[in-house]
């Protein structure tokens, strides 16, 4: 026997799908929906169905966007000679809050994987190496998670640019604040094999 | 190093039970299935975040319970320390250092340090090279933590090759240009990762190797020659990261076609041998069980000491129902060999087959049903 009726299950089962909600979060958050005004439910509900019809790509950098072109590719005060990779639309909005970056950003959707069915072909790459041989561009960065298959898509994008621009990586190793001697032996390694010499 | 307490709950077939180790020898006396093995497995994984017996944690929780923690307090020459690890039912391990839980579960290797001796263990000599890739790979665990994360790296680099390989075989096709580009990056891959397993590999057995001959040739009364020789599945002789690349790349290269025609990796480090040779024949022809024997508790004496060696301090050491198996001779060469030095759990059906020095201020426990109490 189901304690739910059957519209509150059909809801919790929705909500259940959401990554990070378990049943009895998904209880919680089913039982205050139908408790709300109905005009703040459809405002919730509008919302849902506005962002998936209007949010979609950028048509330059595959960052999200409600516009064919993104706000960041727009924005004539950027610096149009610099090109930064990330994996996901998430990177560009930690590095964005960073207001440090003043160049475009190119998102690849992914990292290669062959497990999971994603190759070259399923990311941005071509696009990438378009953009890239423009003459305008004097740097791409890499700035890719140093996971085995980040790495790999590192290799692999730096092989494909190196030919006609300069290309760098994000340095890798400690996190500012952090104490040295707290520091693991896997960042300790890679932030070494990263050192630079004092100018 | 001297294991003090040890805390078990819902772990196995133990609901919540302490122990003190109050000697430094500790025999464990019960039938089988009482859950003699299982306390040293516990001290296992606090050693080495490893189970030999059990791949999923699931198994290593008390049925109708959701989690379970071992608890233990170590002390080291410099200070003591508190160690925890949780094992869920469903989801990660929580593994924490004197009350502080570890962001990253490697911390927790080397804070224990323990050698494993078991029946089991002839397979070292009898089974698979698997069997002896996984023991040299655990030991390098122990002696170089970092290579936990170097091992992880590789196994990834492998899966992921494979995938690319099994995909690429489908096709039954010619390799288009890109194709031949995605391939050549995860062979640079497996390459470097590669290049860091197997020179890490070498070094270990260099090390270990006179050791071993060593406590053989003592144990076997100077009749036998042991030799163990690391042979690799890429063959490099100059032990430079660059040059063992490019081996390896080699290899590849070579092996292009039947990798292609298979459909899977078959150059790397996971075909890695190690071979173990007395007197020139290979050990699991020659000789009987005995001799088989004697090769394995040399080899664990000298995983043993080689432990001491570069931590600096003597591991435990934990005989798992093996020592009633040895002859009076080999007991005592163990006995001789551990002294007080190192702190030795042994597990045991019987106390009549113990040679009787083994029994002279040890601290003897009774294990029934999940239960330890003093004898």
């Amino acid at each position: 026997m189901n304690a739910y009726t059957p519209p509150l299950a059909r809801l919790i089962e929705q909500l259940q799908k959401l990554p990070g909600v378990g049943p009895k979060t998904a209880q919680r958050l089913a039982l205050y929906l139908i408790k709300r005004p109905e005009d703040e439910v459809q405002a919730f509900a509008q919302a849902l169905l506005d962002a998936k019809r209007q949010v979609g790509l950028c048509k330059t950098c595959f960052h999200l966007s409600a516009e064919p072109i993104c706000s960041i590719c727009r924005n004539p005060s950027r610096d149009r000679a610099t090109i930064c990779v990330v994996a996901d639309p998430r990177d560009v909005i930690a590095l964005e809050k960073m207001r440090e970056y003043s160049g475009l950003y190119h998102v690849l959707g992914g990292v290669i994987s062959p497990m999971d069915g994603i190759g070259p072909d399923q990311l941005q790459i071509q696009p990438l190496v378009r953009r890239a041989s423009q003459a305008e561009i004097q740097e791409v960065i890499l700035a890719i998670s140093p996971s085995v298959e980040g790495e790999t898509t590192t290799l692999y994008i730096g092989q494909l640019l190196r030919p006609f621009v300069k290309v760098t990586q994000i340095a890798f190793g400690l996190p500012m604040g952090g104490d040295l001697e707290y520091a693991d032996e896997v960042t300790l390694a890679r932030a070494l094999e990263g050192r630079r010499e004092l100018l | 190093m001297n294991l003090q307490w040890l805390h078990l709950r819902d772990f196995r077939n133990y609901r919540d039970q302490k122990v003190e180790f109050t000697a430094r020898k500790t025999i464990l006396v019960g039938n089988n299935a009482q859950g003699k093995s299982n306390l040293l497995e516990a001290i296992e994984l606090l050693a080495s975040l490893k189970s030999h017996r059990a791949s999923r944690d699931r198994d290593l929780v008390h049925n109708d319970h959701a989690q379970a923690q071992i608890t233990a307090h170590v002390q080291h020459d410099a200070g003591s320390v508190d160690l925890q690890l949780i094992l869920r039912e469903k989801g990660r391990r929580t593994a924490s250092v004197n009350c502080q839980t570890l962001r990253r579960q490697l911390d927790f290797l080397g804070q224990l340090n323990a050698v494993r001796f078991s029946s089991l263990d002839l397979d070292l000599v009898r089974g698979s090279p698997e069997a002896r890739r996984d023991w040299l790979d655990s030991l390098a665990i122990q002696l170089e933590p970092v290579y936990a994360y170097i091992l992880q790296q590789y196994n990834q680099v492998l899966r992921q090759r494979n995938a690319l390989l099994k995909q690429l075989k489908q096709r039954e096709e010619p390799l288009t240009a890109h194709q031949s580009d995605q391939l050549a990056i995860w062979d640079a891959q497996l390459a470097a990762a590669g290049s860091r397993v197997t020179r890490r590999r070498s070094r270990i057995l260099q090390r270990l190797a006179p050791l071993a001959q060593l406590w053989h040739r003592q144990i076997s009364g100077e009749t036998e020659q042991l030799t163990i020789r690391y042979a690799p599945n890429v063959a490099w002789s100059t032990d430079d990261a660059i040059a063992v690349q490019q081996a390896f790349l080699a290899k590849i290269a070579q092996r292009r076609t039947a990798e292609q025609h298979q459909g899977k990796s078959m150059v790397g480090t996971h075909r890695d041998e190690i071979e173990l040779t007395i007197n020139e024949t290979p050990a699991r022809f020659y000789g009987s069980q005995g001799q088989q024997r004697t090769l394995v508790l040399a080899l664990k004496l000298a995983e043993l000491k080689l432990i001491e060696d570069v931590i600096g301090e003597p591991p435990l050491l934990l005989l798992d129902d093996v020592l009633a198996e040895l002859d009076p001779t080999r007991q005592n060469h163990l006995l001789v060999a551990i002294q007080d030095r190192f702190q030795t759990l042994i597990t045991t059906t019987h106390l009549d087959s113990f040679h009787q020095p083994w029994l002279e201020a040890a601290q003897i426990l009774t294990v029934t049903a999940g239960s330890i109490r003093a004898q």
